[in-house]
């Protein structure tokens, strides 16, 4: 059976996004290992920590930067996390700093909101409804 | 007020242009709250499908469509993971058991088996000796 165990978000700075993804999102460091001028850099839920891996991944080929830029600048999320009650993750993260481009809508079976990582990404977050 | 962004704008299209009335989606939240608040009682799916005020063949349909999932499965996989948490708190399996609205211990095991591959004594097992 073939399983899904990392996912890969490109970053502009490893050491800003270990910091962003755990001091502010809550994510607990799995992984370090260096690997030349990088790391393989993951995190993890921490209510999961044997769950899928986020590979914090530097950015270095010129073309995902384009890609990504485009991304941000329409706003659109690169990924996405569930959150169990978003409202209250919005206040808090809200609170600490966090910039939304978009506050939590309902659409649908899911209320949602897309929050700036500082690191070059729009990421979504999502509670089921 | 903030300018919306591209992705916003077209988030909004995308819902607009949805097959489903937004109060079809309010009346099966609504019936899944009701499954939430009712699940450590014998709940019929005919009284699920009323909390959504729908028939029920037309219910299931529709949860199914928004959800992935059937009502059935749903309540199951709730039923489950209140049991999980329960069997944390150090609760024994047969009050686990009436607690998430099973009133069969037989047929509890077999459906926390067949949720989480574990029956729930060796879940409880491997919990207290996590703890230790």
């Amino acid at each position: 059976m073939i399983k899904i165990h990392v996912t890969s978000l490109l970053v502009d700075d490893q050491e800003k996004a270990l910091k962003f993804y755990t001091e502010k999102l809550g994510f607990v460091k799995k992984t370090e290992i260096p690997l030349g001028e990088h790391k393989w850099l993951t995190v993890v839920a921490a209510n999961e920590l044997n769950g899928v891996e986020l590979v914090l991944e530097p950015i270095g080929f010129e073309p995902a930067k384009t890609y990504q830029k485009a991304l941000k600048d329409a706003g659109i999320p690169l990924t996405s996390f569930k959150v169990d009650d978003l409202n209250k993750e919005y206040e808090r993260l809200k609170s600490e700093g966090v910039k939304f481009s978009m506050e939590p809508k309902t659409m649908g079976p899911v209320i949602m909101a897309v929050l700036d990582d500082t690191c070059g990404n729009n990421i979504q977050l999502v509670q089921k409804l | 007020m903030k300018k919306k962004t591209y992705y916003e704008t077209q988030l909004e299209k995308v819902i607009e242009q949805s097959a489903l009335p937004e109060y079809h989606y309010l009346q099966v939240r609504q019936s899944k709250d009701f499954m939430e608040k009712c699940y450590s009682e014998k709940i019929e799916l005919d009284k699920i499908a009323m909390a959504a005020c729908m028939s029920r063949f037309h219910y299931i349909r529709l949860f199914q469509t928004i959800y992935g999932t059937t009502p059935r499965q749903y309540l199951k996989d709730l039923r489950i993971n209140k049991a999980k948490e329960l069997i944390k708190n150090g609760l024994s399996v047969a009050q686990v058991c009436y607690e998430v609205g099973y009133d069969s211990l037989q047929t509890f095991s077999s459906a926390f088996k067949r949720g989480t591959g574990f029956s729930p004594r060796e879940y409880q097992k491997m919990n207290i000796s996590n703890r230790e």
